[in-house]
């Protein structure tokens, strides 16, 4: 059986016939499964040079046998990781052309074998990228989603706009204000970490309940030189005390992507989510608002006046939130904005505090 | 950079634009260099201040809404505006819940521009949001070309480019050359 033919490898990669080869080096025993074993055997018509798109194909089609979701691009997320790029369209067609190495194509296979026990492609490489950043990442701290990207770019907006205001109609305009941001639930610092990027001037306080998360936040801050303007915390928000979170006083956003998974739900969750992920960072209870309540509960304690609370919701939230808030008129909260995300649902609530 | 409402003119398509409700617009300032910045419109549900944000279109909806000027690569305004309206975007993200509850790798972005047929898919980085990014600065690129032919930037920088590149080559030639002669002049010196 002929895995791929030569035409249809030549058209996926529009390159000249003589860059694709075929076979794989049968130099290496591997530690592969009856299923893989096979496929091996009916792959390899006779030894030659393995080439990056080789691989992909193979790890491909063992994935697929094996039920693994996003087989392709698991496998091309792997193959390019050991190349050193980020994904396999960013890599010329000489790079793609060119034999691996035993050293790489083992290193293809060690990583293509965690990916067989259903971890997540972002656990395997052990780093994934959020916006322009590159953050390294380790389980169980929750990995962030391409959805949270935008609520990034929402707080961005609202500080460059809070600076604009702030500055417009002066003579002799202000220096940038230092907006002070609370991230509740850090993670893998994502979110924190972005913005201070994004908002030179900004100052972050970062909190997490898991130590895990704490930790692995300050490497990536450090990793990213931004250690000096960010406080890390292992603070667990639902506990009494909330001094400890304002070492620059009042903050003008709170930030986070509490965890809002309806408990129904949770019992849905793909293998990879619920074999590798800290649960407790996706459990919101029964209704997926309780971390919600408690945030909202504190903000007024915690927020300038007028300021803003952003928060990355489940679709079925928003309208919960706002009956919640209208039950809480003492808090002046007000939802004054929901946000789409890039499939089209509800997923951004912005709350300003009213300025009294 | 102050934010205001894109408006029709400006627009260097041929193609005429339909009426855009005034709700809605789209904010593509400009922020780093060479790189688009989006902003949101918002869904009013109270009466309180307004400010314009830009709802996220959803999988194949089309809003129509204003042009954007943004700066290309090209470092000029000279590339074609792209008109927002024009586009299609397409994300590989399935129809389950979304959010929390999935952990999809598929970041891959298919932008297809309408009026041209013009269709880009971008893979470049494994972040949904940079996708878009380099894939709208691509599609701007590619649409100018389309529509201005050998006026447009992008054609007289390739140009360019590849004229530089003979001339290294010539170049190199004729050191070839050079030293060949050289070496056979000693040769037949040395005899």
């Amino acid at each position: 059986m002929r895995y791929l033919t030569r035409p249809l490898l030549v058209r996926f990669l529009g390159l000249s016939s003589r860059c694709v080869s075929v076979g794989l080096s049968q130099t290496k025993t591997l530690m592969l499964s009856p299923k893989q074993l096979s496929l091996r055997q009916s792959f390899s018509t006779r030894a030659g040079l393995v080439t990056a798109v080789d691989v992909v194909k193979y790890w491909q089609k063992v994935f697929e046998t094996n039920g693994i979701p996003e087989a392709q691009e698991s496998s091309e997320y792997i193959v390019s990781f050991v190349l050193g790029a980020k994904t396999l369209q960013s890599l010329n067609s000489k790079i793609l052309c060119a034999p691996l190495t035993a050293v790489q194509q083992e290193r293809i296979r060690q990583l293509s074998t965690k990916r067989l026990q259903r971890m997540p492609v972002q656990y395997v490489l052990g780093e994934w990228d959020f916006q322009d950043l590159t953050l390294k990442m380790r389980p169980p701290v929750f990995i962030p989603r391409p959805e949270t990207e935008d609520l990034v770019s929402l707080v961005v907006e609202e500080g460059s706009q809070k600076c604009e205001e702030k500055n417009s109609g002066l003579l002799y305009p202000a220096a940038a204000p230092h907006p002070v941001i609370l991230e509740i639930g850090c993670g893998s610092g994502a979110i924190a970490l972005s913005l201070l990027c994004k908002l030179p001037q900004s100052r972050v306080i970062a909190v997490d309940k898991e130590k895990a998360a704490v930790d692995l936040t300050r490497e990536n801050a450090q990793r990213l030189q931004l250690q000096d303007r960010i406080h890390i915390l292992h603070h667990d928000v639902s506990s009494s005390s909330a001094k400890q979170l304002l070492p620059w006083g009042p903050v003008d956003f709170i930030v986070s992507n509490p965890p809002y998974v309806f408990y129904e739900d949770m019992a849905f969750l793909a293998p990879e989510i619920f074999r590798y992920e800290d649960l407790n960072a996706l459990d919101g209870g029964d209704d997926g608002m309780k971390v919600i309540r408690t945030i909202l509960a504190l903000a007024p304690s915690l927020l300038k006046d007028s300021g803003s609370v952003f928060l990355e919701v489940d679709p079925r939230h928003p309208e919960m939130v706002e009956n919640w808030l209208q039950t809480h008129p003492n808090w002046l909260l007000t939802l004054c904005a929901i946000h789409k995300d890039f499939c089209g649902k509800p997923r951004f609530l912005h709350i300003q505090k009213q300025s009294r | 950079m102050r934010r205001r409402p894109r408006r029709d003119e400006g627009c260097f398509l041929r193609r005429p634009l339909g009426v855009f409700p005034r709700k809605r617009y789209p904010q593509f300032c400009m922020n780093a260099p060479s790189l688009f910045h989006f902003t949101f419109l918002l869904k009013e549900i109270s009466t309180a201040s307004w400010r314009p944000w830009m709802l996220r279109k959803q999988q194949f909806s089309l809003t129509r809404l204003p042009l954007f000027q943004a700066a290309g690569k090209k470092n000029s305004s000279n590339l074609l505006a792209l008109n927002e309206a024009d586009l299609k975007e397409q994300f590989v993200r399935g129809d389950g819940p979304g959010g929390q509850a999935t952990n999809k790798t598929s970041n891959c972005v298919v932008l297809k521009h309408i009026p041209t047929g013009i269709v880009i898919k971008c893979h470049q980085t494994r972040s949904v949001e940079q996708n878009r990014k380099i894939a709208r600065e691509i599609l701007q690129e590619k649409v100018d070309l389309f529509y201005k032919g050998e006026d447009s930037d992008v054609f007289k920088e390739k140009k360019a480019a590849e004229k530089k590149k003979q001339e290294k080559k010539r170049r190199a030639r004729e050191n070839l050359e050079r030293k060949k002669h050289f070496k056979e002049m000693q040769e037949s010196d040395g005899k």
